[in-house]
C-alpha cells in the first residue's frame, strides 16, 4: 500500500510542474502551448551539458531553467504572439509545429540515445514499506518547493496579484496601470522555468531522452485540463488524479478476477486510462473539476 | 484638463466610429456624454483613456498630446482613472485585492493609508473586503470599480455608464458618490450615461452624440430645459 502511494507520488512529480506551467501560461495566452513539453526536454539536456562543462548539478540545473525561461519568452515574442493575433487555434497548431521542430533540433544536437546525469550513486531509502532513491526524493522536494513558491508568488505578492488580475481581465488590468504584455511574458518565462525544472526532475529519477517530452504530453495535458486550464494549483490536483489512475491500472493485480495468480495490465494501458478519465471529466465538467464560479455577464 | 479635438477613430480597419469629435473637460466638473446606443460614447471614452489611438485629431491632457500613450502608462503618468462599462472588476480576486491593485505603484504605507480611508468612506465594501469580487451585487461592483480607480488618486476619472443595470436607489447612491468625489477633490470627471436626466442632474456640462458626432453640447441645466432633449429622450424617438 505504501509502495502504491509512493508510485503515485513519483508519477505525480513527473507530470505536475509541466502541467502547472501549461496551466499558468494558458491563463494569459489562452491557448495550450504544446511546446512546453519540449521545454522540459531542453531543460534536462541543457542541465546535462552544463554539468558536463564542469558546473555542479544544482548550478547547472538552475542555469538551465533560466535559459529555458528565456527561450520560452523568445519563442513567445517571435512566434506565438504573432500567431495569436490570428486566433488561439492557429497559435495551438503553431505550438505543435514548434514542438516538432524542437524534436528535430534535439535529435541533431543531443542524439537519440538515453543519457544520465553524472550522479555518484543511487542510494535507496526505505520510507515505511516503500523504496525510493535519494534522487526520486530530490525530485519530489523540488516539485513541492516549486509549487509552494509559485503559490506564494501568486497569492502573496503584488506581482502575483497582477498576474491573476491580468489573467482574469486584461482590459481592466491595463486600465489599472498594469503592463499586460510585460506580465504575460513574465508568466511565459515562469512557465519555461517550471517545465525545465519538471524535465530535470524527470531526468534525475532515471534517464533522459529526447522522446521524454512526447511521452508525457498526453498525461500532462490531461492533468492540466482536469485541473481546469488556467488554474495553476488545480493542475497539481489533476496530476495526482492522473497519476493515481495510471498507477491503479498498472499496479493492481487483476489475477484473482480471472482465476490466475498474477495478471497485470501492460504499462501502455496507463495512457488509455488517463484518457478515459479526461473524456469522462470533460463530459461532466468541461471547465475542469474545480470550477464552481459562474461567469456573470 | 482634457482637450479632444476633431478626433476620428475606429476599430481595426473598420470605418470611423468617431467622425471628428471635439470635447473639453476641466478640473472640478462632471462632463456627461449622452446619446443613443452605439453612437460611439464608449469609443470616445476608450480613445481618451488610450485603448484606441485616434486616426486623426488630438487627445491632450493638460496641453500635452497623449493620443499615442497606451492605457497602462496613462494611469501613473497622467493620473487617469478608468471604469469600463462592463467587466469592471477582477472577478476572481477578493474585494481588497481589487482595490489594492489600483495603488500597486504606491509605497505600502501610502497605499494602506488610502485603503483604510476609502474603507471608512464606503462601509458596504469594507464589510465584504475578503469576499471575491464575483460575489458582489451589480451596485457593489460599480462602487468597487470606482474605489479601485480612486485609490490611485487620479486627476481625471473616466466612467462608462456607472449606473448601468442598477436599481433606481443604487443609481442615486452611485451618482451621489460621484458628485461627492467632484466636490471633495476637484477631479475632472467624464461620465458616459444612458440615464440622461439623472446624469444631467449631477453634471455640470454635457455632450449629446449621434453617429459619432456631437449633436448638442452645453450646460447641464440648459440641456435639461431644452425641449429637443425632452423629445430625444422622452418622446417617441429611439434613444437606446
Ligand atoms: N471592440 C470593438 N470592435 C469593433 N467595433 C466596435 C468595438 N466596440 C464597439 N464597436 C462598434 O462601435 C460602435 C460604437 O460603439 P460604442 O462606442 O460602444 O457605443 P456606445 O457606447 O455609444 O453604445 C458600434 O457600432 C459598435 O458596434
Ligand atoms: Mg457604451
Amino acid at each position: 500500500m505504501v509502495q502504491f502511494f509512493s508510485d503515485v507520488l513519483i508519477r505525480t512529480v513527473d507530470l505536475a510542474l509541466i502541467a502547472v506551467g501549461l496551466s499558468c501560461v494558458y491563463s494569459l495566452i489562452r491557448f495550450p502551448n504544446i511546446a512546453l513539453v519540449q521545454y522540459a526536454v531542453a531543460g534536462s539536456f541543457l542541465a546535462l551539458l552544463l554539468q558536463g562543462a564542469g558546473l555542479p548539478l544544482p548550478v547547472a540545473g538552475l542555469l538551465a531553467c533560466l535559459l529555458v525561461g528565456g527561450l520560452a519568452v523568445l519563442l513567445n515574442v517571435t512566434v506565438f504572439e504573432r500567431l495569436l493575433a490570428s486566433g488561439s487555434a492557429i497559435a495551438m497548431v503553431g505550438s505543435l509545429a514548434v514542438t516538432m521542430i524542437l524534436s528535430a533540433v534535439f535529435l541533431v544536437v543531443f542524439g537519440p540515445d538515453s543519457r544520465r546525469f553524472d550522479l555518484d550513486s543511487h542510494p535507496v531509502i526505505r520510507v515505511l514499506d516503500a523504496r525510493l532513491t535519494v534522487h526520486q526524493l530530490t525530485a519530489v522536494g523540488l516539485t513541492a518547493g516549486a509549487v509552494i513558491v509559485l503559490a506564494l508568488l501568486l497569492f502573496r505578492t503584488t506581482l502575483g496579484r497582477s498576474m491573476r488580475a491580468t489573467a482574469t481581465n486584461r482590459v481592466l488590468a491595463a486600465a489599472t496601470g498594469i503592463d499586460a504584455r510585460l506580465i504575460t511574458n513574465t508568466v511565459v518565462f515562469l512557465s519555461g522555468v517550471l517545465a525545465a525544472l519538471g524535465g530535470i526532475g524527470l531526468a534525475l529519477k532515471g534517464e533522459m531522452n529526447i522522446q521524454l517530452g512526447m511521452d508525457v504530453l498526453l498525461p500532462v495535458f490531461a492533468a492540466a485540463i482536469l485541473g481546469g486550464l488556467g488554474n495553476a494549483l488545480g493542475a497539481v490536483a489533476g496530476a495526482v488524479i492522473i497519476a493515481t489512475a495510471e498507477t491503479l491500472v498498472t499496479n493492481v493485480n487483476l489475477g484473482p478476477l480471472v482465476g490466475e495468480p498474477l495478471l497485470f495490465l501492460p504499462a501502455s494501458y496507463a495512457t488509455a486510462m488517463s484518457f478515459l478519465i479526461l473524456v469522462a471529466a470533460l463530459l461532466v465538467r468541461p471547465h475542469g473539476l474545480f470550477v464552481n464560479e459562474v461567469k456573470r455577464v | 484638463m482634457i482637450d479632444v479635438s476633431n478626433v476620428r477613430a475606429g476599430y481595426g480597419d473598420g470605418a470611423d466610429i468617431l467622425n471628428g469629435i471635439s470635447l473639453h473637460a476641466a478640473g472640478g466638473e462632471i462632463v456627461t456624454i449622452l446619446g443613443p446606443n452605439g453612437c460611439g460614447k464608449s469609443t470616445l471614452l476608450k480613445c481618451i483613456a488610450g485603448f484606441l489611438a485616434p486616426r486623426a485629431g488630438t487627445v491632450a491632457i493638460d496641453g500635452e498630446d497623449v493620443g499615442a500613450v497606451p492605457v497602462h502608462r496613462k494611469v501613473r503618468g497622467y493620473g487617469v482613472g478608468f471604469v469600463p462599462q462592463t467587466d469592471n472588476v477582477f472577478a476572481t480576486l477578493s474585494v481588497s485585492e481589487n482595490i489594492r491593485l489600483g495603488a500597486r505603484h504606491l509605497p505600502r504605507a501610502e497605499r494602506e493609508g488610502r485603503f483604510d480611508a476609502l474603507m471608512r468612506q464606503y462601509p458596504t465594501l469594507a464589510a465584504k473586503q475578503n469576499r471575491k469580487a464575483s460575489a458582489l451585487s451589480g451596485g457593489e461592483r460599480q462602487i468597487l470599480s470606482l474605489v479601485r480607480a480612486l485609490i490611485a488618486g487620479p486627476k481625471i476619472l473616466l466612467l462608462d455608464e456607472p449606473s448601468a443595470g442598477l436599481s433606481p436607489l443604487m443609481m442615486h447612491e452611485v451618482f451621489d458618490a460621484i458628485a461627492g468625489i467632484r466636490d471633495d477633490t476637484g477631479m475632472c470627471i467624464v461620465m458616459v450615461e444612458q440615464n440622461a436626466f439623472e446624469a444631467l442632474g449631477i453634471a455640470d456640462r454635457a455632450y449629446v452624440l449621434t453617429l459619432g458626432t456631437v449633436a448638442m453640447e452645453g450646460r447641464a441645466r440648459d440641456l435639461l430645459a431644452d425641449p429637443s432633449m425632452r423629445e430625444l429622450y422622452l418622446g417617441g424617438s429611439v434613444a437606446g
